[in-house]
Formats: structure tokens, C-alpha cells, sequence
């Protein structure tokens, strides 16, 4: 938990100083939602509560892979990854530090979309505010757990900014399908579905476990 | 605190078709001050790495410290200086030792950081984020961070880059004094001249392999350079 704690201050002091990666973030997941609202045929909001559920997590996972590339990038600066490689600990406990940073940044950058989506879109957000942010916690979940794993493993490659997007996208598609279903039932009629929400939990579960073991070896040369 | 002894048999290292390392052989008592001397590419990095634990090896045996199948017990043991510093620019010299210190559980982390600071001729740079640094102090908190832990054994990469003459003879007697505390410690450097001056026993490694390895006590005292230098040929 040391290791975590750890991690996780350092992660979170680096981005407040370099303000590196939410702006970045935050700029991407704005411009892909401004673009998408514009690929729209004009005056077709109505229906729009079919679509914008797969428009805005398209938005989220661009965020959250530029997001995750920059949290690894920070780490091949003066071979800092091998400064973490170093340490006694269950590799496991390094690799939930930085899920956890890029969890809070994700949120942070998601709330931001969300509203601004919402205007753009002209979707009611609000109302379903509370249910929502669950299911946008639960799929941010998702995304760093994976994320994090495959920005670790492809961080070494020669093209690693290419490689995590190649690696991660075709395993996000459970997540993606559950997030967009819920997101969906929430709009449509103001519920997230109970297969849906199970679909979420279930990938979150499957990917913590997974990551946790598998970092011990991501690490290695 | 005991210090670590190295066995390496066979070792080797690919990295796809290139043998970084072709099979070496090589058995270093606990205590013992080391040198690592080579041209460029000759795989002094890669045998550095291996002995941190950093990369696996892709054929042979190699056992640094206790006899311990649990890793994290035996990174526990090491310190690694490599040819770049390991510290994030966004976070002070004291920042970077503190995180450190955490990493490794140490007790308490501010102060270690703090008597490191002063060891090393930092004190007044604590608070000042490393990304300014001169490379010369990036390498003197990047040394002082390898140490964060006290490790029965110290491994460092070229660790008088960037160093003034100064600030290099401290690192040397910094080294020494290591190495009388009871440490076994690895240095990797171009320099021949230092490699003798502070080793006891110096290897030199040519495109993967052991060429010379030739201890103090082989050499006519105060001649142990010359004699490695005879020994190397022309080149050197």
C-alpha cells in the first residue's frame, strides 16, 4: 500500500507542476466531441439519446489513451521506469498507483465532457447525473485498468504511442458495449439496465485482478 | 549488514538477434570494489541491468546476493545508478529521494532524504525541482538516490558523467567509503584510470565477452593501471 501511496502522490504532484496530460486530455475529449457534433446531419438532435451514448465514450477513450500514453512517457524520462522496476514491492501495488492516477484524471476529464456533450448534444445529463457518474466511474475503471496494463507493456516499443491504441481498442469492446448500453438506458429511460451495469463490473473485476498479477512481468526487460 | 556476493555462470543476453552478452562467467566475492571496463557496445550496460535485476537473462545462471526466490527481496539489496538518472524533472532533489525512500521502506523517508542532501553536497538544492539541475547534480542526487536504502550492494553505471573534478573525487571517496562499510559495489566506466584507482579487481569486456579480468593483487604494487593498461594492448 506504501507503494501505491507512493506512486500515486508522485503521478499526481508530476501532473499539478507540468499540467502534462488533463489539459491535453481535457483539449482532445472537447475537439472529438465538437467534431462529432458537426458529423451530425443538421437538426437531427432529435434521436440523439441513440447516438450520443457511443459518440461520448468515443470521446473518453481517446481521452483516456492519450492520458495513459503521457502517464507512461513521464516514466521513460531519465529511465525512471527502471526506478520503479527497483523497488521491493509487488509490482502489482506500482501498477494500481498509477491506475489510480490515471483514474482521477479520467474522472476529471469525463465530468468536463459530460457537460460540455450535454450542451452540444442537448442531451439531459442532469437528471440522470448520479446514476450516470456511476457508470461513468465503472467504465473509467475499465479503461485504466486496461489502459494501464497495455500503456506498461507497450511503453518500450519503438512505437508505443501506435502500439497501446493496436493492443488495448479490440479488448475495450466488452467495456464499450456495456458503458454505451447503460449510458443509453439511462437517457432512454432513465435506468442503466442490469446487464449492462453486470457487463461493467464484471470487466472491471476481471482486469484488476488480471493487471495486478501481470504487472510483476511488465516490468521486466 | 552483510554484503552480496555475484555468480554468473554462462550468462548471456539477446536482445533478438544480437548477443548483447555471449555466455560470461563470472564470480564476485561479497565486499569486493569491482570495475567494468570497455569500449562502447562491448555490453557493460546490459551486464549492469542483469545484475539489477532489471533484465532477465536469456541463458545461464546468475545469483546475486542470498539465495532468495523471492525478487522482491532481492531488489531489496541492490542500488542502480544507470546512465540516466532515474529522477522525474517535475519533482525537487528532496521530492525524488523521498519517493525513493518510499518505494524501498525506508522508515522514515524526509529524513533519510534529508541526511542524503548533506552527504552528498545538496543541501541547499533540496527544495529546487530537478529539471534545472546541471547534469553534474542530476548525477549527484541520481547517486544519492541509489544509496536511499543503504543496499549491501551498490551498482553504478559511469557515474563520473557530468562530474566536475571536484565533485568527482568526492564521488570517489564517497565510493571508497562504501566499499570500507562492507559493500560490494559495481562500477561500470570508460575510465581506466579510475577503474584502477578505486577497484580491487577489474574486468574488461569486449563485444559481450570477458577479454581481461585481473585483480590488484596480480600487479607490482603501484602499478596496477600500467598493468592492465600492458594488458589490454595498443587500444587502450
Amino acid at each position: 500500500m506504501n507503494a501505491l501511496r507512493a506512486v500515486l502522490w508522485k503521478d499526481l504532484l508530476s501532473e499539478w507542476r507540468s499540467r502534462d496530460r488533463l489539459p491535453a486530455m481535457l483539449v482532445f475529449a472537447l475537439l472529438t466531441v465538437v467534431v462529432l457534433r458537426f458529423s451530425q446531419p443538421s437538426g437531427s438532435l432529435a434521436g440523439n439519446s441513440a447516438t450520443a451514448p457511443g459518440l461520448l465514450w468515443v470521446a473518453y477513450v481517446f481521452a483516456a489513451v492519450l492520458g495513459m500514453n503521457r502517464a507512461f512517457a513521464l516514466e521513460l524520462e531519465n529511465d525512471a521506469l527502471a526506478g520503479l522496476a527497483l523497488a521491493p514491492v509487488d509490482r502489482g501495488w506500482i501498477f494500481l498507483g498509477k491506475a489510480a492516477a490515471n483514474l482521477l484524471l479520467l474522472a476529471l476529464a469525463q465530468v468536463t465532457t459530460a457537460l460540455f456533450f450535454a450542451i452540444l448534444f442537448d442531451v439531459d445529463l442532469l437528471s440522470v447525473a448520479g446514476p450516470f457518474l456511476g457508470v461513468a466511474l465503472l467504465g473509467a475503471l475499465g479503461l485504466t485498468a486496461a489502459g494501464t496494463l497495455f500503456a506498461g507493456i507497450s511503453v518500450r516499443t519503438r512505437y508505443h504511442e501506435v502500439m497501446l491504441p493496436l493492443l488495448l481498442f479490440p479488448l475495450l469492446v466488452p467495456l464499450l458495449v456495456g458503458a454505451v448500453q447503460a449510458t443509453a438506458g439511462l437517457l432512454g429511460e432513465g435506468r442503466a439496465g442490469t446487464g449492462a451495469l453486470q457487463l461493467l463490473v464484471v470487466y472491471d473485476g476481471v482486469f484488476l485482478i488480471a493487471s495486478f498479477l501481470l504487472f510483476e512481468y511488465v516490468l521486466d526487460e | 549488514m552483510s554484503a552480496w556476493a555475484i555468480e554468473a555462470a554462462g550468462l548471456e543476453k539477446r536482445f533478438g538477434p544480437i548477443s548483447a552478452l555471449r555466455p560470461l562467467d563470472l564470480s564476485v566475492r561479497a565486499g569486493t570494489s569491482l570495475a567494468v571496463v570497455g569500449p562502447n557496445g562491448a555490453g557493460k550496460t546490459t551486464l549492469l541491468r542483469l545484475l539489477a535485476g532489471l533484465a532477465r537473462p536469456s541463458a545461464g545462471r546468475l545469483e546475486v546476493g542470498p539465495h532468495d526466490p523471492d525478487r522482491r527481496r532481492r531488489r531489496a539489496g541492490v542500488g542502480y545508478l544507470g546512465h540516466a538518472t532515474l529522477l522525474y524533472p517535475a519533482l525537487t532533489a528532496r521530492e525524488n529521494l523521498v519517493f525513493a525512500a518510499r518505494l524501498h521502506g525506508v522508515a522514515d523517508p524526509r529524513a533519510r532524504a534529508a541526511r542524503l542532501l548533506e552527504a552528498h553536497d545538496l543541501g541547499g538544492l533540496g527544495d529546487r525541482r530537478v529539471g534545472g539541475f546541471s547534469r553534474g547534480m542530476a548525477q549527484r542526487v541520481a547517486i544519492a538516490r541509489a544509496l536511499v536504502h543503504e543496499p549491501p550492494l551498490v551498482l553504478l553505471d559511469e557515474p563520473f558523467t557530468g562530474l566536475d573534478p571536484e565533485a568527482a573525487d568526492a564521488l570517489a571517496a564517497r565510493l571508497a567509503a562504501l566499499h570500507a562499510g562492507g559493500r560490494t559495489v559495481v562500477l561500470v566506466t570508460h575510465g581506466l584510470g579510475r577503474a584502477a584507482a578505486f577497484a580491487e579487481r577489474v574486468v574488461v569486456l569486449r563485444r559481450g565477452t570477458l577479454a581481461v579480468d585481473m585483480a590488484r593483487g596480480d600487479a607490482e604494487a603501484n602499478a596496477f593501471e600500467q598493468t592492465l593498461r600492458s594488458a589490454l594492448g595498443p587500444s587502450s
